[in-house]
């Protein structure tokens, strides 16, 4: 199942990517959508446990807006 | 020309620097962290790349503590201006540049002047700590002095703000890629940096790194993020970064970075000061030329040295030398309190800053024309 997780900046974005990245996911980075988004921002598209993957990015200090 | 200005800005650049913006300006010109499509992704990934080449260099803590600013002091800007409230206390050394002291009095006249020894290490250090008072909020020191080249001792006095609980920012302009700065085993809080000094890089875009906050920003703009709000979160590195970054000068901090890495900062750094060494020595047996600061000695300064020739103002003696195609810079280097220190709020100083390019020849054909005029003067 695709999994998706927004995140404010592409910086943050690109981190995200690569520690998940580091622990075994496949992610892509995308533009988030406009809606109900607060603003602009990016995703991260990716297969897998979305759990694991947000308890990997709160170990790293990234900040993400919503899983789904 | 022979370029002696570097510490103004360096005057050559590494061809892979030149060979990066090129690239950038051919392949990387979208707007970063802005659109979706893959031309800007890629400029994302370019900038994103350097953030990390430069934590990685200064020992940040990660490509998220590194913001791009306009230059140097627009970054000591973001960090005096977002931490200090009118009248905090602020300990600074008397070496510092106008891109320090202009910033910070214009938030506070409450400030405490450390003053630097140049012999005695310990001695400075003691001047800070003895500057430092239970309401101050902020310690704010160069790495090296841009006007006698004077190395500051960063990781004793970041010891003493680290055990006083006090921030401390480091101005780095003269400093970054030139001599050993490390954030962590320094205890920096804050480190301000120009690229197109110590890694060869293009003017006009400096760096702002810090893991610590700064509680607001000073030019708020687009960024990318919360769009929809017309607040804008002073987080690192967005909330430094309003409106386009210069992707091509980026690019070419990374190819900078690179090539300081390759050759060695190290190697870099002895054969600049060797040559400063050099010139000092012929110089100190000239009767009629004052110098101002002792001998360059290695780890102790940074490869920039001050001079005059006696009964001669700065900028005649640069004139001089400039009709000799040799550039050196005169003047009062935009530091009111270096020129006061050295008292030559009169002359100013004529100030000599080899970079890698530079050749003893190149020394040896200025120390020609200095003998020349100083006989005759």
């Amino acid at each position: 199942m695709e999994n998706k997780i927004a995140i404010g900046s592409v910086t943050y974005a690109l981190k995200g990517r690569d520690v998940l990245r580091k622990n075994g996911y496949r992610v892509g980075i995308e533009r988030k959508p406009s809606k109900n988004s607060g603003g602009c921002g990016y995703s991260l598209k990716f297969t897998g446990d979305l759990q694991r993957a947000k308890d990997i990015l709160d170990r790293h200090g990234i900040k993400y807006k919503y899983g789904e | 020309m022979i370029y002696l200005d570097n510490a103004a800005t360096t005057g050559e650049k590494p061809v892979e620097v030149k060979r990066a913006v090129l690239f950038a300006l051919n392949n990387l010109s979208a707007n970063p962290g802005r659109g979706g499509h893959k031309q800007s992704l890629s400029a994302s990934e370019a900038v994103y790349g350097v953030r990390d080449k430069l934590s990685l260099f200064f020992g940040a803590g990660g490509p998220e503590n590194v913001a791009f600013t306009a230059n140097c002091t627009h970054a000591l800007n973001f960090v005096i201006k977002g931490i200090l409230k009118r009248g905090d206390h602020t300990v600074v050394s008397d070496l510092e540049h106008n891109a320090v002291t202009r910033p910070l009095k214009s938030v506070t006249d409450n400030i405490s002047v450390a003053k630097v020894s140049f012999s005695d290490d310990e001695k400075t250090a003691d001047n800070f700590e003895k500057a430092i008072r239970d309401d101050t909020k902020l310690v704010i020191c160069t790495a090296a002095s841009n006007v006698t080249g004077k190395i500051l001792p960063l990781k004793k006095i970041g010891a003493i703000c680290r055990k006083k609980g006090v921030p401390f920012l480091v101005d780095g302009a003269q400093g970054g890629g030139v001599i050993p700065i490390n954030m962590k085993e320094m205890y920096i809080d804050y480190l301000c940096l120009a690229p197109h000094k110590g890694f060869y890089a293009p003017m006009s875009t400096g760096v702002l790194i810090t893991e610590k906050t700064i509680a607001k920003t000073v030019i708020e703009g687009g960024n990318g993020a919360d769009s929809l709000s017309l607040v804008q979160r002073p987080d690192m590195p967005g909330g430094f970064e309003s409106g386009t970054v210069s992707l091509p000068n980026i690019y070419g901090i990374g190819a900078g970075i690179d090539y300081v890495n390759r050759v060695g900062r190290e190697n870099i750094y002895r054969h600049e000061l060797s040559l400063a060494n050099y010139l000092y020595g012929k110089l100190k047996q000239l009767d009629g030329v004052l110098l101002y600061a002792p001998k360059p000695e290695n780890g102790v300064f940074a490869p920039v040295l001050s001079f005059n020739i006696s009964g001669m103002d700065s900028e005649q003696t640069a004139d001089i030398l400039n009709r000799h195609n040799i550039a050196v810079r005169a003047g009062f280097h935009c530091s009111k309190f270096a020129h006061e220190k050295l008292k030559t709020t009169d002359s100013g100083t004529v100030r000599v800053s080899p970079a890698v390019f530079n050749k003893k020849g190149e020394i040896d054909y200025l120390i020609e024309i200095i003998k020349k005029y100083e006989k005759n003067r």
